[in-house]
């Protein structure tokens, strides 16, 4: 009789897992064209808000009040920047947290906890598509948004504001295992994750530097890594001022959360996930 | 009547269950109503030549204050009256409501006492931490004001309806198009700024919409017409605009809606999802 052995998964069919569900998630998300469309329409129509109550409000003085509260003229790039990381931001938090709600609605988390492949794999995969989706329509986003507003998006050092992005993207993820974590715990969650999203962009200081909120609320803000990519990028390209004085001193704090948050979230997720399993909850919706 | 009315009150009183039955979503869409206001306060300030610590203009912040009032209301109506149709239909209850007795529209009309209820509370919430936070609103001419919201919200709930109409057409692309309403409201409608902001490609679609005006008269009234106040018609012909906006947008809503319905009962499509 042949005798079957059970093997665990290899890096090689794990990174296959992944690559897989981010295909998948592509090709779902580009029968929604509408839907992609909204997400580089969403962070210009939210930009324009402040600019334009600016420029109708301070008139003539809109870009010197601006540069003496935060450090630039250029209040279009700073407030687009803004917006698109924003969105860079909730859509982590959103693609990640609806995958596994859409999971458990339909009914196939159950079946995907039952398969070799590990959740923190497909997670991966999610991410991934995730961070195309986002960070494409961002960029998108920018650029129109420059063209619209007549600034030229390429000033600065572009590559050292891409580098604070890609850097941040990996504990930005991490977190969103946390909130994945909600997600399995409380399950109909969106009002939360809907909150978090604003607590977030104001806690990174979507349109304003956070030197002007309280002591307490800035360490807070400090603590949160896409306030490090945000002023990063900010930096970059307007010269707003480093929070260290130098690029590379504050990306060094970006890679210290690169490499301890997945340790962090992926420890949290796994707790509630064991839990869940143990107690008869992963079925449940 | 005695029984429509008891059927009505039925469903307000489901209504109310299932709001009361989720307090994270209460407490978490009160607070997010908070957030909101003060980013867009603070990334205000950012272009007063005092910064944070300046107490802003108050027709800045009667603009901003009352736009959003009408903003919160429309956003809460499409979502909690048209986008609801779609939850019926996706939790699979839409087919079975049209089958029982019970009359249809009431189900529809149920939604807007929740939201006149929970969105009455948020903005006054949200218009006392705006005065908190700007020194201050301007308050002038309430009776008008007053009369000048119902309609605007009358008007509102004829568009939630009539998107209700919408929504059982094409279904899950609803999301989006809430989205692009929102979205084109906040640009067209400037509830966030001035009309004067905006380009005047733009300002003339703006024109085109009855909202505008309701916008626009409505914050002009409270903040005593300040100058260059109202912005898109004299205030006599904005009321007119607003009262006809208020009275015949409900009625083409329902009939809309009515009409939507009838189609996907007769093309069997109100249990597709």
């Amino acid at each position: 009789m042949r005798e079957f052995v059970y093997h665990p998964p290899t890096f090689r069919q794990k990174l296959d897992a992944a690559l897989a569900e981010t295909r998948l998630r592509l090709i779902n998300i580009s029968r929604y064209p509408g839907q992609l469309v909204m997400e580089i329409i969403i962070p210009l129509v939210f930009a324009s808000m402040p600019m334009l109550l600016g420029r109708a409000t301070a008139g003539a003085d809109a870009a010197a009040n601006f540069e003496a509260n935060t450090g630039t003229t250029n209040y279009v790039a700073y407030m687009l920047i803004g917006a698109n990381i924003f969105t860079i931001v909730t859509s982590a938090f959103w693609h990640v947290a609806y995958w596994l709600r859409f999971e458990q609605e339909t009914g196939t988390l159950e079946s995907i906890y039952l398969t070799p492949t590990s959740s923190v794999t497909l997670l991966s995969g999610v991410a991934l598509h995730s961070a195309i989706r986002g960070v494409g329509s961002a960029l998108i986003a920018y650029f129109i948004g420059c063209l619209i507003y007549r600034v030229n998006p390429l000033q600065g050092d572009v590559l050292i504001a891409l580098l604070f992005i890609l850097v941040g993207l990996i504990p930005l993820y991490s977190l969103t295992l946390l909130f994945g974590a909600v997600v399995l715990k409380v399950k109909e969650s969106n009002a939360l994750i809907n909150l978090m999203q604003w607590v977030v962009s104001f806690l990174m200081g979507i349109f304003f530097p956070i030197a002007i909120l309280p002591k307490v609320v800035q360490l807070i803000a400090l603590a949160f890594p896409p306030t490090w990519m945000i002023n990063g990028v900010r930096s970059a390209l307007l010269g707003v001022g480093f929070f260290f004085g130098e690029w590379y001193l504050d990306l060094a704090v970006l890679w210290t959360f690169l490499l301890i948050t997945p340790y962090v979230g992926m420890w949290v997720f796994r707790r509630v996930e064991n839990n869940l399993r143990r107690n008869e909850g992963m079925g449940q919706f | 009547m005695s029984k429509h009315l008891s059927v009505f009150a039925a469903m307000v009183h489901k209504e109310f269950l299932i709001m009361l039955r989720y307090p994270i979503e209460f407490v978490a869409s009160f607070f997010q109503v908070f957030l909101i206001i003060i980013i867009i306060t603070l990334a205000g300030l950012m272009f007063s030549s005092e910064g944070v610590g300046a107490e802003a203009p108050p027709e800045v912040g009667g603009v901003v204050a009352y736009g959003f009032v009408l903003f919160i209301y429309l956003s809460d109506t499409l979502w909690g009256i048209g986008f609801n149709v779609r939850r019926e239909q996706k939790q699979g209850t839409l087919e079975q409501l049209y089958l029982s007795p019970a009359s249809k529209f009431a189900s529809l009309a149920s939604r807007v006492v929740i939201t006149l209820f929970w969105t009455g509370l948020l903005s006054l919430g949200s218009l006392l931490v705006m005065s908190l936070l700007l020194g201050g609103l301007p308050l002038q001419n309430g009776g008008l004001g007053l009369y000048l919201l119902l309609m605007s919200l009358s008007g509102t709930f004829g568009m939630g309806f009539a998107f209700a109409a919408l929504t059982l057409r094409i279904k899950e692309a609803a999301q989006t198009a809430v989205n692009m309403l929102q979205f084109g409201f906040m640009v067209l409608c400037a509830p966030f700024f001035p009309f004067a902001a905006l380009p005047p490609a733009i300002l003339a679609i703006s024109r085109l919409i009855p909202l505008s005006y309701g916008v626009d008269s409505f914050r002009s009234t409270l903040m005593g017409y300040p100058e260059g106040f109202p912005e898109l018609a004299p205030i006599g012909t904005e009321i007119i605009i607003v009262t006809l906006f208020g009275l015949l947008m409900p009625p083409l809503g329902v009939w809309l809606y009515r009409w939507a319905e009838d189609d996907a009962r007769r093309r069997g499509t109100l249990s597709e999802y």
